[in-house]
């Protein structure tokens, strides 16, 4: 098995991912009538596989695996499996995974695409690598629970559109209520939003041992600034001003659009981000 | 000794036949007895509910007789004539068996599935239980169908669902809210429908309910049955703030919520969501009010809509619960004892249930 590297086994936890998403349509169609165990079962033997990837990665590097593209988007991808994992405990919750399947198979190819995982070349310095590991991982992490938080949105829009046109499947699906959908999505927003703070203020610490660098200057910084300041304003206008429900489920899945969409033209354009 | 099924149900019955035959329940101890007494059962259970009267018996006699005299007993123990007809209807060996499966598992109710006969199945055997005219037979039988219901209820889908408008009223208010004890009822118009609804929503859960009728006295007496606020019919829109969820079932020939006069509310709300319940014919709320943000508007069609639904799911389910209550039962009588229960011959001037 010397042969297997992490990305094989990486490969191998989206075909797992591939094969829930599939499993996830059947479900669609069936109206999601059954207990979802199957494919929680699929996503938890997915995960597996893929931690043991990035295990494999972070003890060849001696680092987080959080330093090209490839490395990052599983880093995401990894955290919307974990944290659907743990919701999904939840049996009314457990359909969380078949709207996570999709989002999850696409930014595990995307990871795969040719590429995207250079060899590291940099020359590893303790002390800055583990400040630049661990606002990689907090700022990843963000992103996995803003992209769970948009799974959460569709499946809110989802069982909302079926309440509102009378679609039989609103009640006899095993889906949660819509309010609790939203308080979910509402968390996770806040989770996310506190762990891309969290990684963002280690920027000024980060820029002391790259003197060369510029925080302003840097697309990819005012990028995040922007990404911050979005999801601030979607939290504050649901939390103070009653924004419905409906146009919160639409900001949560269209935010993670534009992180997903913009992530990697941003990180060509940024000096300090290019993989 | 196989068992012996006798009695009325709504299936061999009306109810103007059932009632006469009913058991008042602190006579079933007596009754039990009477019957034991008299020699024609070893052992018995009398089920009595509104939708049925069985009796559940081993007996020393053979078969056919056994039938004879129990019927004769139901008869005599009412001061009832002979019926002509087919009302009484018995079932021997292992078709009594299968019906007592059947009945607790719902599948000879009236509303198929329901879980309630289940528990009166259990009251009825325990109180013959507990005055010891129960033996080896009954017993095993009962325990066996009690086991039988509860593998039916959780490997097919015989129960799932709503089949009434008010607990489907209540399944689509758990689809929107997550816990009905936090979300505040209001019922305008205090019908029988209408208070079927509430009921229900409260046996899920639901704590604070306002009840306004054109008739005062009338939303006093039903929100005291509720344990709710009377509120004045003029008044309503002033408490609408306070509340998630709407039943409404006037008799107003006219609406009496429309999208005019739902948006100033719902502001008034802080736009949460809102769950209308029309049960009302004509409507009392215009249809239009749906097109609101958060609010979800169902109307007396809908509700049946969802419940017709459910039941034809159900009755999709009888075949997969009929082969397993044939299997259970064939694995508690085997075919010889069946074949020695119909070797007795048909039940001499008995009608067969319907089940």
């Amino acid at each position: 098995m010397s042969w297997w590297t992490d990305r094989h086994f990486f490969l191998l936890a989206v075909i797992i991912y591939g094969a829930s998403a599939v499993y996830s349509l059947f479900l669609w169609r069936k109206g999601f009538r059954e207990d979802d165990r199957v494919n929680y079962g699929l996503l938890l033997a997915g995960m597996i596989l893929q931690t043991k990837a990035m295990f494999m990665r972070g003890f060849s590097l001696k680092e987080c695996p959080v330093h090209n593209l490839y490395e990052a988007m599983t880093f995401v991808d990894w955290t919307i499996v974990a944290v659907y994992l743990v919701i999904g405990l939840w049996p009314r919750l457990r359909y969380l995974g078949a709207f996570a399947a999709p989002v999850i198979v696409a930014i595990g190819v995307f990871a795969l695409m040719p590429g995207l995982d250079p060899a590291h070349t940099d020359p590893p310095l303790l002390a800055a690598n583990a400040l630049v590991s661990l606002h990689a991982a907090l700022t990843l992490l963000s992103y996995g629970a803003f992209g769970l938080s948009s799974v959460a949105g569709v499946m809110y829009l989802t069982q909302e559109h079926d309440l509102k046109f009378h679609k039989l499947r609103a009640v006899f699906a095993l889906m949660p209520p819509i309010d609790r959908l939203e308080k979910i999505t509402s968390r996770l927003l806040w989770a996310g939003l506190v762990l891309l703070t969290s990684g963002l203020v280690l920027i000024p610490w980060l820029l002391k041992s790259r003197p060369e660098l510029h925080a302003g200057a840097d697309p990819k910084v005012i990028w995040s600034g922007l990404v911050w300041v979005l999801y601030l304003a979607l939290l504050v206008l649901h939390g103070r001003f009653a924004q419905s429900g409906r146009r919160f489920a639409w900001g949560a899945v269209a935010g993670f659009a534009f992180v997903v969409l913009t992530f990697w033209g941003v990180n060509l354009l940024s000096p300090s981000h290019r993989f | 000794m196989p068992l012996l099924v006798i009695g009325v149900s709504h299936h061999s019955s009306p109810v103007t036949v059932r009632e006469r035959f009913a058991f008042p329940e602190a006579a079933l101890p007596g009754a039990l007895q009477q019957l034991r007494a008299s020699g024609l059962a070893r052992e018995a259970v009398i089920l009595s509910t509104c939708n049925r009267v069985e009796i559940y018996a081993v007996s020393d006699l053979p078969e056919s007789l056994a039938a004879v005299r129990l019927r004769q007993f139901l008869l005599d123990y009412h001061g009832l004539p002979d019926l002509p007809g087919g009302e009484i209807y018995a079932r021997g060996g292992r078709q009594g068996l299968e019906h007592l499966f059947k009945v607790a598992c719902g599948l000879d109710s009236m509303v198929l599935g329901e879980t309630e006969i289940l528990g009166q199945l259990k009251k009825a055997y325990q109180t013959a239980l507990g005055h010891r005219h129960t033996g080896g037979v009954l017993n095993k039988a009962f325990q066996r169908a009690f086991h039988v219901a509860k593998h039916i209820r959780t490997e097919t889908n015989i129960q799932r669902g709503s089949v009434s408008v008010g607990s489907v009223a209540v399944e689509l208010a758990e689809r929107i809210f997550s816990t009905l004890s936090e979300h505040p009822v209001m019922v305008i118009g205090a019908g029988e429908t209408s208070e079927k609804t509430a009921r229900a929503l409260l046996s899920r859960g639901a704590r604070s309910i306002f009840v306004s009728n054109r008739s005062h006295e009338r939303a006093v007496a039903l929100a005291q049955e509720l344990g709710g606020r009377a509120v004045s019919f003029d008044d309503w829109a002033a408490e609408f703030p306070l509340i998630d969820i709407l039943v409404s079932s006037t008799s107003a020939p006219h609406c009496i919520l429309d999208r005019a006069r739902l948006e100033p509310l719902m502001k008034a709300r802080k736009h949460r969501p809102l769950l209308l319940i029309d049960i009302a014919v004509p409507r009392d709320i215009d249809p239009s009010v749906n097109f609101l943000d958060n609010v979800y508007l169902y109307n007396i069609d809908d509700l049946q809509a969802i419940a017709d639904d459910y039941l034809k799911q159900r009755r999709d389910q009888i075949a997969r619960c009929e082969a397993i209550i044939a299997e259970k039962a064939g694995a508690m009588m085997p075919a010889g004892a069946d074949v020695v229960a119909a070797a007795n011959g048909p039940l001499p001037g008995l009608g067969q249930a319907n089940a």
